[in-house]
């Protein structure tokens, strides 16, 4: 019975006990004390009792049992306390001769054990239990790291196994070569326990296998005094107990073995993201150094070309023929041309750059804003503007406006030729996001280039027939994809052109709340 | 025209130098002009030492500053001009080929009173320097102690 009790209990600081509430973190130092002083008088009475219905020997486990839960529950000043009241009660009523404080010479060995035991027992828990403030050991093991369960070994605690070793041999030698009646088998239980937080499933199972080769053959080397039966029960629930406490110990190893490896794979595969996430943002920042470069560095010397050119007119131009001012020109036209589109691809790349900052964008609002605008640039002509009700979308209002702005300056460019030109604005509803499309009666363009049509300086069209540079579709698709959506066309020469964009869905209050 | 305050230009490009001070002498403000090829040159001459040693004491009325320069960077030299009490008033305008946003920031953030990012057309250079020139030189009345000339 006394084992039955022991068994599963002593398994208890790994698990269950730890889940009970007594909270030691936050408890006064009375009650701490107080609790350890409680759990030594009902290990006290319990022995008493079954000493009293013929049971004996089961002082040392309950007194263990006092100590691992004043260890594990109040920390280490009870613990030591536990100890001390332990040892005393032991002495004045269980170690010959009882109800006196004097130990006999028979009894000394039985006695140095125990108190050796009970100091062990408690500096281990203690140590296993680590700092009275860590919460239990249960979130404590869910939390550590695998860099955490090494250190489990340091200090004190790298000479468990050693310890553990020495302790079973002198149990052993104690219980056969002396005529005393030690509690082997749960005192292997207990070994088996503490070894099972600090070794390894290979070494649990060498001293299990230890444990019970030395109960077995103590068995049958002490002389048996009293009820036969008394003792093969209490050996078999000795074994019966360690057998259990080496499955668990086992397994739970093997758990967190796994558990290990899980966490090394990963930790593996967050090093190789973090690497990436160097290597992107070393790119990025030569990217960014590189567009400075151009920023300041190529617009000089354009500068200084169209200055003296301009210079050298003003100079030379009555001394010089139609040929060579000819010539001038177009050194001038040019250098105004690249320095317009050294201004569109740093403004593309600043679009890639930027931080896209998301709210929540009234696309109807952004789209009659626009058109409010061209209206004043296209007075003179004759344009229909046919615009649906359009949805809020969630995304960066003023890349979003760039992107209309494009479309819709498109849609005017490509139909001047039209007496009357004709401009839809209109979506589709699908089912996570929105297509939006503009629509115009204009020039078109072929379908078999289609993939040209978003590229970066491509042009369907000869310049002197509509201007630009060929910057503003790739423009336009940059902040689509950086909004996570698609775009495409449909069009056919001199048939007009649609350009369709796609934006997810805004819902949700939780986006609701980012555009306050 | 009233009095013509002193144009401080920082400028480590030749031609850039040229191209402004032709601007500027088209509308006759180039004779209050001085050019400091790099920040170092920009600093000894506002605390007169090295070669500006025997200069006549006086800030100038506006500081041209281009930021990409040798030596002492542009955002140096503002940032040393803004955290010397005898300097800090002085009138700074970037000019330079930059327009990014991090230079407007940094700028801005020390204290700029102008920033000028000077246009790839000849022809708006041109004006660009001569209503910066007009504008701080003639119009702004610049902070006591600076250098002025009856025209």
């Amino acid at each position: 019975m006394t084992h039955l009790a022991e068994g599963p209990t002593r398994l208890a600081p790994r698990r269950g006990l730890a889940r009970l509430s007594l909270d030691p973190e936050r408890g006064r130092l009375p009650i701490r004390y107080g609790f350890s002083v409680a759990c030594v008088a009902v290990a006290v009475g319990a022995a008493l009792a079954c000493r009293r219905y013929g049971f004996g020997d089961a002082e040392l486990p309950l007194f263990d049992l006092a100590i691992v839960a004043a260890a594990w529950y109040a920390g280490i000043g009870p613990s030591v306390l536990a100890v001390a009241l332990s040892t005393a009660c032991f002495d004045y009523f269980f170690a010959e001769p009882i109800y006196s404080f004097e130990v006999s010479r028979e009894e000394l060995p039985n006695f140095l054990v125990f108190t050796a035991f009970a100091a062990i027992t408690a500096l281990f828990v203690g140590a296993l239990r680590g700092p009275i403030s860590n919460s239990s050991l249960w979130t404590r093991h869910q939390a550590s790291s695998p860099e955490q369960a090494p250190a489990g070994r340091h200090g004190l605690l790298r000479f468990l196994p050693i310890a553990t070793v020495l302790f079973a041999g002198a149990t052993f030698v104690a219980d056969t070569a002396t005529p005393l009646d030690i509690e082997f088998a749960t005192l292997y239980t207990v070994v088996i326990l503490m070894a099972a937080r600090f070794c390894s499933p290979r070494e649990i199972t060498l001293v299990a296998v230890g444990c019970l080769a030395l109960t077995i053959l103590s068995f049958y080397l002490t002389p048996q005094g009293g009820p036969a039966f008394v003792g093969i029960l209490n050996t078999a629930i000795g074994l019966i107990a360690m057998g259990l406490v080496t499955l668990l110990a086992v397994q739970q190893k093997n758990a967190e073995a796994s558990l290990r490896e899980h966490s090394s794979e990963i930790r593996k595969l967050n090093e190789e993201l973090g690497k990436r996430a160097r290597e992107l943002e070393t790119s990025n920042n030569e990217l960014e150094s590189f567009a400075y470069s151009v920023s300041h560095d190529l617009r000089a010397p354009l500068r200084h070309v169209d200055g003296y050119s301009e210079l050298l007119k003003k100079q030379a131009s009555s001394s010089l023929d139609e040929k060579s001012r000819r010539y001038i020109q177009t050194i001038l036209e040019s250098s105004k041309r690249m320095g317009t589109l050294i201004d569109d691809l740093l403004a593309f790349s600043r679009i890639g750059r930027a931080e896209t900052k998301k709210t929540l964008v009234s696309l109807d609002q952004l789209v009659k804003e626009v058109v409010a605008e061209m209206r004043e640039d296209t007075s003179g002509r004759d344009i229909v503007w046919k615009i649906d009700p359009l949805p809020v979308c969630c995304g960066d209002r003023s890349m979003l406006r760039l992107v209309i702005v494009n479309l819709l300056s498109n849609a005017v460019k490509f139909t001047r030729m039209r007496a009357q030109a004709e401009i839809e604005i209109g979506y589709v509803d699908r089912e996570n996001e929105v297509e939006v499309f503009v629509r115009d009666n204009g020039a078109g363009f072929d379908m078999q280039y289609v993939n040209k049509l978003f590229g970066v300086f491509q042009r369907l069209h000869l310049p002197e027939q509509f201007a630009g540079t060929g910057i503003g579709l790739a423009t336009v698709r940059r902040i689509i994809h950086r909004h996570g959506g698609e775009v495409r066309a449909e069009g056919g020469v001199d048939r007009g052109a649609t350009f369709y964009f796609s934006l997810p869905r805004a819902r949700g209050a939780a986006e609701r709340k980012n555009t306050q | 025209m009233s009095e013509l305050g002193r144009i401080l230009i920082v400028e480590d490009d030749p031609r850039d130098e040229e191209l402004t001070l032709l601007a500027l002498e088209e509308y006759n403000l180039a004779n209050e002009v001085v050019v400091a090829r790099d920040g170092e040159k920009a600093l000894n001459y506002l605390y007169c030492r090295g070669e500006f040693s025997s200069r006549s004491n006086g800030n100038p009325a506006v500081l041209l500053l281009d930021l990409k320069l040798p030596k002492v960077d542009g955002l140096e030299v503002l940032q040393q001009i803004r955290s010397d009490e005898r300097l800090k008033m002085i009138p700074v305008v970037v000019l330079t080929s930059s327009r990014e946003e991090k230079d407007l920031i940094r700028s801005y953030n020390l204290g700029v009173n102008a920033y000028v990012v000077k246009p790839v057309d000849f022809h708006e250079f041109v004006n660009a320097i001569k209503e910066l020139g007009v504008f701080w030189a003639v119009i702004n009345q610049p902070p006591p102690g600076s250098m002025k000339k009856a025209p």
